[in-house]
């Protein structure tokens, strides 16, 4: 009898202690950056952009984007699988405003597992921009874009599979200060239809 | 104590172990006549529940499809006046003087043709989700201009560095 319960509590303590496991595993593996130690710059900041949307969030803008549109369509596929995009840039009147720990606390975590320094740029004029990938395998799961300045702090943070060609491709299309309007385009047979 | 009577059964035994040998001597195997079993029944209990739960899930599921179905596809009736395309003899279809355009579908066609269209249609939005996905398109295209700068902006910059600086600029860390 002894035994018995032995086993029987033996299996499935087994399988939790897997399932945490693999929990466990698949938030070190997550290519989410922890933005929030860098909340502190918003009070010094001229200007400040913040940009967290989550999986659902994502899920509910593709609902609005048209699957006619060439340029919409590219971007509704870029984000499918996606599971998050977070943005914090911060502009500052004048230099020095933000410290070198700032930037550690971002970089500290790009040095985690699966992270690569795909690209370090140093520039007097354009300042340092790195980008990290985190690579699963042959796939990318994730994306961060560190870039600073004396005067701008930015990082991106894109989780999930980016296809960095779809979204390189997208800078001249997204240049629009109004996205609620159209770029004009050449009439077609169909459009006149 | 003489230990000889707990190997072998010879010498004296100890009382104590003869008490043990009576206690334990009814536990003994007693030989008895080999006895058939009687022939259990054998149970289609499980069988049966089994075939039955998949048969309610399949009505279930039949019942459900065919309920969607006409939710989502009016009945529609052929647009043809006059016999209707089933009584209607092929042979006078095909004698007809006025020839009937080739591209139009058979009723069950239409419904078809209806219930994919709808189907492949998102659920329109309630005016509070378009609104909440408009403004959440708006900060997504952001973000994403913003990640296209950046990477086209790196892009750009080892594109420009001779290639000695690019091997060193990129190395893997972690």
């Amino acid at each position: 009898m002894k035994t018995l319960f032995h086993i029987n509590i033996r299996t499935p303590l087994i399988a939790l202690l897997l399932i945490i496991a693999t929990g466990f595993v698949a938030r070190a593996q997550d290519s989410r950056i922890q933005l929030a130690s860098l909340d502190h710059l918003a009070a010094k900041a001229n200007q400040t952009v913040d940009v967290a949307i989550d999986e659902r969030l994502i899920r509910i803008a593709a609902k609005v984007f048209s699957d006619e549109k060439t340029d919409e369509k590219e971007i509704k596929q870029l984000l499918t699988g996606l599971k998050g995009i977070y943005v914090k840039s911060f502009e500052f009147e004048t230099e020095g405003q933000y410290a070198a720990a700032d930037l550690e606390s971002i970089r500290s975590q790009l040095r985690g597992p699966g992270w690569s320094r795909m690209v370090g740029v140093n520039s007097k004029k354009e300042g340092n921009l790195e980008v990290y990938l985190l690579l699963n395998g042959e796939t990318i799961g994730g994306l961060a874009v560190l870039h600073s300045d004396d005067k701008e702090l930015t990082v991106v943070n894109i989780v999930g599979p980016v296809d960095l060609q779809k979204l390189a491709k997208l800078e001249g299309q997204l240049g629009i200060p109004d996205l609620e309007i159209e770029p004009a385009k050449p009439k077609t047979k169909n459009d006149e239809k | 104590m003489n230990d000889d009577y707990l190997w072998d059964k010879s010498g004296p035994p100890d009382p104590e172990i003869k008490q043990l040998e009576e206690i334990l001597g009814t536990l003994r195997y007693q030989p008895k006549p080999f006895e058939a079993p009687a022939p259990r029944r054998r149970s289609y209990f499980p069988l049966l529940a089994i075939a039955a739960t998949l048969l309610i899930a399949l009505l279930a599921g039949g019942i459900w499809l065919r309920v969607r179905t006409r939710d989502e596809v009016p009945p529609q009736q052929a647009a043809v006046p006059g016999k209707s395309p089933i009584s209607a003899p092929p042979v006078e279809e095909k004698t007809a003087p006025t020839p009937k355009p080739q591209k139009r579908l058979a009723p069950r066609e239409q419904n078809v043709a209806v219930y994919r269209k709808r189907r492949n249609t998102p659920p329109a939005l309630t005016q509070h989700d378009r609104e909440e996905a408009l403004a959440v398109k708006q900060q997504l295209m952001f973000a994403l201009r913003l990640a296209s700068e950046k990477l086209n902006l790196a892009h750009r910059k080892t594109q420009s560095m001779s290639p000695a600086n690019q091997i060193k600029n990129q190395h893997r860390v972690g």
